[in-house]
């Protein structure tokens, strides 16, 4: 069993002081493998931050992010299963599923990852699976400002996945989750 | 082809009553014959008497027959050939034989300017009318035997001294007269050889800027010629204690390890007499005594003050 | 080619490839699951640390101490291995660098004729062994000859080294004699102190063959003495007793000591003793009863420098032996005591001698190391139960149990006791040590810096300190006397440190109002303002808290005296303590700060380099432009943005937050419906003004993009327009500006492209102008590009080709979210002429991306850009005979340039099958 805690869009400071407190201190050091960022931080403390959650952290580049070093794009394994990580605002129209499999055949991953909707999304379709974990600080975004908080913990294990969603709604966490298992056959159809 | 006399002590001090053992070693390259070798052991008390300091001059002046310790001859090797490479022969002898009286004391070995007390071994090899012989001399060391000696003195005996403008015989620079100064100390007058001269000294006041403060041991050498003693003062060693205008009423120690040889105990022989004294020079600090650089004990000049203090040397247990 | 969009229909699609998600009861991150609860509290530390600045700022001194001067290590190290070293060296060799590292020498030194002509017959003089007297030493020529030469340091230095394998080479040659006369010629090198910086670097040289030829002698006695008396070898050991020795050994060793004590001058004859003073183990059961003897001796060196550094050789030689009294240090101490209090003589001799007045200070300055050395000694020998001893041996203490009843000790002398002090004795007697240093006042050392250290010392134990009220009363009386702001400074920056943390509120408003009092009518030095600095770093450290700090006496006049980088790292130490806060919302902190912003941004020195330290600064200084938050009052808040614009105009980073505050304000206003249009429109237009002069071309583009968005949100279509207008003049400015070179960031650039594609997608599209004319002028622009790379061209292609088709759908797949504002969907719903122009335009666009992807010089980039192409094609349009050709061709295209094996091309191609825009044969043997 691997945890790996994906979020993106904190727009730190310029749109979010912070991550919500109740966030926070959900998120300790020790539990988590790896840490998967969209992107959009924007400053060097909050990557300082992440990695203090988990050393192994990933990021990829948002349009406002102050590190112009992160990719625009990047991919890794863990276990069975091939993960690409994109900020999305490069995705047109934002948050089109077509657009999205595109990227996927393009970067050939099982789960793809991106955000800048700043919305919670799962879906999955005939390549794989794409989850955008939303705005972990529910910062406004290119489309709107109606927003909640939220962020994604993947549990990978061998070839199931269950993915957590936790979204802050009226000052409340909710934990939902989604379950969903690698079909091994997937290249022959 | 080389020759060589070499002693069992590496520091080659022996006591009149001790063995003296050693071995004669030769380097040879190839083998020679030779009529015997024999140990020659010679020790006297060698006098020279030099002008100048007595005021008569041409009669007193000259080498003095040496006074015969010892002179004896040990046979360390019958006549035969010695191969050629190292060989060793060894060889020992007594200074003093048993029952039979002694020509002299066995002094001490001494090396001093007019006066020096030695003990020599030495070896001759003949090899024949044609042939250069061999030769080689060691010179040994006499120490007093131990069991005539006093013991150590629990305190070293003291003489206290003040040293001012007053005390001073010679004339002095105007300001020392005026501004004076005063230094006062102890140092010890009856020391063992063993031991070293102890004493301290401290300068009280003085108006004048001290230059240097120099500890002389000097040794006094008499000899009798005829009807007179010639007496002659020489320099044995000089110890800086004071470096500079040092702080006043500070306590400087006198600290002089007596040097080996150049010392002996105090002697008053018939024929001669060997005696110490201690001088505390004083040099001001002055125009003039920048030019004259080297202390004189004998003559102090108008910048220095001076003070002599006789030393009896003894070899103690 | 009778192209046709295809139809999409976004929420549908939407609703079936959606994961179903249901509520979670159990999740990793909850406290009940796993082994997580004791990890709780770790959480807010990791928080809390998140922002603190002063995270590893903490350097570690030991670090410092590694870059000591490299001639030091040069000359330190030990040629001669074969000579085993008995003692623990380590200090003292850290020492001799620490020594030589406080008192560098010039390149050129002038050396009197004494050590020239020392210097000149370094070579071994040839005369025989025989010639034990040494009286070639006696050199009455010693201040016959005046005048000075002037040599290089290094020239100097390497007569010495030169002297040195001289003397080991005589050594092991046998010719010892040699190798004790070239060491006393080393040894007369000392009593040269006509340059007195070079001393303590040549009594460190000096030093150095002196021990070298101890150890030697050393090593020849232990020889000797391996032998019993009988001739047997035995072993040494390392605690033997002089009565184990047999009579040779002895004997090499008095002749040894002979041989040194028949030197005729003082100092090199006490210097030789004291390199084979270790020796006397091998003649005397009490070696350490001639070193008061040897500390005497020194006293008849009149030359101040060269007596204090003698005592520090002894006191260097005497821990040799195992024997360790303290009895020679007191003496030693008092010498110098008695010495510093003929302070009339160094300072006469010095008039008389004529040299500038700042010398006698430099020559304490040198003859402190000796002190500070034998201080440190003397504590190290001692057990607790000794302190009284040293204290009345030193003539400060009465008896055991009134420590510092006698009343004054010289200042320089008290200094250095007080550092070496063990901490206990110091709290026990605060009050007592206070009385002493108020009356030592001496010329010797600095009052003032007495009372530092007191305070330094008692920081070290403050709960231990006795009486400490008292204590603190006396200090504050002792202050209030002084007259100069950098004595009170100095006392009082150490002090704080006890005042803080007992929370003597009294005392530390006392010491504010003196601080206040005397910054008025003084001028302030640099020693000021860092002393300045230290008390403030401190009061906001203890505090650390902003509230709290401006409550302070006289916090906001003091910090207003400060300049320069003392006043610099104060302010941005006040922000990152402020910016640690989720907000700041009282008016007068947010106009402390903004002041304090202001003179950090002013004391910015442009011309410098110091790069980092400015991006701190208006990293600062935007951490707190974001903090402010006037809540409701925004109209406030946007003139607060439009004043830091005036006041950090020069601060690119700051400008950026302008904009992002701006556009927060403007959504902020927006979502809660707080103000009116013409508000939003004055934020706007704030940012509006503040994007152009923003350096980088890029992030001018994405703020104007971020601004448009943000008009969209607030209904403000025309100034979206102008906003997106502008955001494409910046494009071209790129050109304009660069020139043909690349800009430095063509990665960002190209999605940054594709982010303005898709937020076309919801811009209402401008009859007057032509529906298409954004993405139209977009394409222009793109066209004549000059440094525009075909790869990344096609890219922004495909782009303009999704977006064509993103707004022909009848429901687009996002809108504005303001009510008034129109979607392309609804203006031009179901109108055939809107539908054909995007369909003109996209034929445009398609002949111009196949142009692009052939034009791709590297081969494998121009496959995956021929996919990239395809797939956008294959999303955009119904088959239809044109689709499936221009598909065909460009797979053809990839399948020429990548390898049949490739995921993305068998992605690709499985894809095209599933739209049916490919014919099985190509499917299968791409397929394979």
């Amino acid at each position: 069993m691997v945890l790996v805690l994906a979020l993106g869009d904190l727009h730190i400071p310029h749109r979010a002081a912070d991550l919500p407190a109740k966030f926070k201190s959900m998120l300790v050091p020790g539990k988590i493998q790896h840490v998967i960022c969209t992107g959009n931080l924007c400053i060097k403390e909050v990557h300082d931050y992440l990695k203090t959650l988990c050393p192994d952290l990933h990021i990829t580049r948002g349009e406002y992010d102050e590190e112009t070093r992160y990719p625009e794009t990047k991919t890794l394994t863990i276990g069975q299963f091939k993960l690409g990580l994109c900020h999305g605002h490069q995705v047109i129209p934002w948050g089109d599923l077509d657009s999205l499999a595109m990227l996927q055949r393009q970067l050939d991953v099982d789960i793809l990852v991106t955000g800048h909707t700043h919305q919670f999304t799962a879906y999955k379709h005939e390549a794989g699976v794409v989850i955008n974990p939303g705005s972990a600080t529910g910062a406004y975004s290119s489309i709107t400002y109606d927003v909640n908080p939220s962020f994604v913990l993947m549990d990978i294990d061998a070839l199931r996945v269950v993915v957590y969603v936790y979204e802050l709604i009226d000052g409340e966490v909710k934990v939902d989750k989604i379950d969903f298992k690698k079909t091994t056959t997937q290249n022959a159809n | 082809m080389s020759i060589e006399i070499k002693l069992s002590r590496s520091n080659r001090i022996y006591r009149p009553n001790e063995l003296v053992e050693g071995k004669i070693v030769t380097k040879l390259s190839s083998s020679i014959s030779h009529q015997g070798i024999r140990l020659n052991v010679n020790a006297s008390v060698n006098l020279q008497v030099r002008g100048g300091s007595v005021g008569v001059i041409e009669s007193l002046y000259g080498v003095i027959k040496p006074i015969t310790i010892l002179n004896k001859t040990v046979e360390v090797l019958k006549s035969g050939r010695i191969s050629s490479g190292t060989t060793e022969i060894p060889f020992s002898f007594t200074l003093k034989d048993q029952g039979e009286e002694p020509l002299e004391r066995f002094y001490e070995t001494y090396h001093g300017g007019d006066i020096s007390i030695q003990y020599l071994a030495s070896v001759n090899i003949s090899r024949g009318y044609l042939h250069k012989p061999l030769s080689a001399t060691l010179e040994f060391i006499i120490q007093s035997e131990k069991e005539n000696l006093p013991e150590k003195p629990l305190s070293p005996e003291m003489v206290i001294f003040y040293m001012t403008q007053d005390t001073q015989r010679h004339s002095l620079l105007p300001e020392l007269k005026s501004g004076g100064f005063r230094v006062s100390g102890k140092v010890c007058t009856l020391c063992s050889l063993s031991d070293p001269i102890e004493g301290e000294l401290t300068v009280e006041s003085s108006a004048v800027p001290v230059q240097s403060i120099d500890i002389h041991l000097l040794r006094v050498e008499s000899i009798l010629v005829g009807e007179k003693i010639a007496t002659e003062t020489s320099l044995i060693q000089t110890t800086q204690i004071a470096d500079g205008d040092v702080c006043r009423g500070m306590t400087l120690p006198i600290y002089i390890i007596l040097p080996r040889l150049l010392t002996c105990p105090s002697i008053f022989a018939g024929p001669f007499s060997i005696e110490f004294k201690v001088t505390i020079v004083i040099t001001f600090q002055s125009e003039q005594s920048k030019l004259h650089q080297k202390s004189n004990f004998k003559t102090p000049k108008s910048w220095h003050a001076m003070e002599s203090v006789p030393l009896e040397l003894i070899r103690t247990k | 080619m009778e192209l046709k969009f295809r139809n999409r229909y976004y929420k549908a699609e939407e609703d079936v490839h959606s994961l179903p998600r249901v509520a979670a009861e159990t999740h990793p991150l909850s406290v009940q699951s796993t082994s997580c609860g004791d990890q709780v509290d770790v959480t807010d530390y990791g928080g809390d640390k998140f922002f603190d600045p002063l995270r590893g700022s903490y350097g570690k001194p030991e670090d410092s101490m590694k870059d000591f001067g490299s001639t030091a290590t040069e000359i330190t190290s030990e040629p001669y291995k074969d000579v085993a070293i008995q003692f623990p060296g380590k200090e003292w060799t850290s020492y001799k660098k620490v020594l030589m590292q406080k008192f560098p020498v010039s390149k050129m030194i002038s050396v009197s004729s004494l050590s020239s002509s020392i210097m000149k017959t370094c070579k071994g003089p040839e005369k025989s062994s025989a010639n034990v007297h040494l009286e070639e030493l006696d050199d009455p020529q010693r201040f016959a000859e005046e005048g000075v030469k002037y040599i290089t340091l290094q020239e100097y230095v390497s007569h010495l080294t030169e002297l040195k394998d001289e003397i080991s080479r005589a050594w092991h040659a046998n010719d010892r004699v040699t190798s004790l006369n070239l060491s006393i010629k080393v040894a007369k090198l000392l009593s040269d102190t006509s340059v007195l910086q070079l001393y303590p670097t040549l009594f460190v040289i000096a030093t150095e063959i002196l021990d070298m030829l101890g150890d030697m002698v050393w090593e020849r006695i232990t020889q000797k003495a391996q032998y019993t008396e009988d001739g047997t070898l035995a072993h040494l050991p390392d605690n033997f007793q002089a009565t184990e020795i047999c009579a040779e050994a002895k004997e090499t060793c008095y002749n040894w000591f002979s041989k040194v004590g028949s030197i005729r001058e003082l100092l090199p004859h006490i210097y030789l003793e004291l390199a084979i003073y270790h020796c006397w183990r091998f003649l005397l059961e009490q070696p350490a009863d001639n070193l008061p003897r040897l500390v005497m001796m020194a006293r008849g060196i009149a030359d101040p420098l060269a007596s204090f550094y003698c005592r520090l050789y002894l006191a260097h030689c005497a821990q040799k032996i195992p024997q360790r009294n303290i009895g020679h240090l007191i003496i030693s101490m008092n010498d110098m005591k008695t010495l510093l209090m003929n302070g009339e003589l160094v300072a006469s001799e010095e008039k008389t001698s004529g040299v500038l007045s700042g010398t006698r200070s430099s020559k304490l300055g040198l003859m402190e190391p000796a002190i500070e050395y034998v201080m440190k000694c003397l504590f190290k020998e001692s057990r607790e139960l000794q302190i009284g001893d040293i204290l009345m041996g030193l003539g400060l203490g009465r008896n055991q149990s009134e420590l510092f009843g006698n009343s004054s000790c010289v200042s320089l002398v008290l200094h250095h006791l007080l550092r070496e002090l063990p901490i206990g004795i110091v709290c026990s007697n605060a009050l007592d040590i206070l009385h002493l240093i108020e009356c030592s006042n001496d010329y010797s050392f600095d009052q003032c810096l007495n009372y530092k250290l007191l305070g330094l010392r008692l920081c070290e134990n403050i709960s231990h300190v006795k009486e400490v009220n008292l204590v603190m009363k006396k200090v504050i009386q002792v202050v209030s006397r002084l007259n100069s702001l950098d004595e009170y400074l100095n006392v009082v920056d150490t002090h704080i440190d006890i005042v803080l943390p007992k929370h003597m509120n009294s005392f530390l408003d006392s010491i504010l109002d003196g601080i206040f009092e005397r910054t008025s009518d003084e001028e302030i030095g640099e020693n000021e303002l860092s002393s300045l600095q230290s008390i403030l770093l401190k009061l906001l450290n203890h505090f650390d808290n902003l509230e709290n700090i401006l409550q302070l006496n006289h916090f906001n006049q003091i910090l207003s005296v400060m300049q320069g980088s003392s006043r610099t790292i104060i302010n941005m130490r006040i922000l990152s303590i402020a910016t640690r806060s989720s907000c700041i919302r009282d008016p007068t902190t947010i106009q402390f700060l903004f002041e304090v912003s202001r003179s950090l941004h002013d004391n910015i020195d442009l011309s410098t380099i110091k790069d980092k330290e400015n991006n701190h600064s208006a990293h600062l200084i935007s951490r707190f432009i974001h903090m402010v938050d006037y809540g409701s009052e925004v109209e406030h808040h946007l003139a607060f943005l439009v004043q830091c614009r005036g006041a950090f105009g020069s601060m690119s980073e700051v400008k950026e937050t302008i904009v992002h505050s701006s556009n927060l304000l403007v959504v902020k206003a927006t979502r809660n419906d707080i103000s009116d249009v013409n508000f939003v429109k004055s934020c706007i237009a704030c940012s509006e003004v503040t994007i152009p002069s923003i350096p980088s071309h890029l992030k001018q583009l994405n703020l104007s993009l971020e601004t448009a968005e943000v008009a969209l949100m607030a209904g403000l279509v025309s100034h979206s327009d102008g906003l997106v207008d502008s955001a494409l003049r910046c494009l071209h400015n790129v050109d304009l500006l660069e020139g043909s070179r690349m800009p430095k960031d063509v990665d960002g650039f190209q999605s940054t492209l594709c982010k303005f594609c898709s937020l076309i997608v919801m811009i209402p599209g401008n009859i007057e102008l032509g529906v298409t004319s954004i993405p139209r002028n977009m394409f222009s622009i793109l066209s004549s590009l000059s440094w525009m790379l075909p790869s990344m061209k096609a890219k922004v292609l495909c782009a303009l080709i999704l977006t064509v088709s993103a707004l022909s759908q009848n429901n687009l797949l996002y809108h504005a979210i303001h009510d008034e504002v129109m979607g392309n969907d609804s203006l031009f719903f179901c109108d055939q002429q809107y539908l054909q122009e995007l369909l003109s335009f996209s034929a445009v666009i398609l002949q111009s991306l196949i142009d692009a992807v052939l034009q791709e010089p590297i081969q494998a980039a121009r496959g995956n850009l021929a996919l990239d192409a395809c797939n956008a094609i294959a999303s955009s349009f119904e088959v239809c005979q044109g689709a499936s050709d221009i598909c065909s061709k460009l797979v053809e295209t990839a399948k020429l340039s990548l390898s049949s094996n490739n995921k993305y091309l068998q992605s690709t191609i499985r894809f095209l099958n599933s739209r049916g825009l490919m014919q099985g044969e190509s499917c299968k043997k791409a397929g394979d």
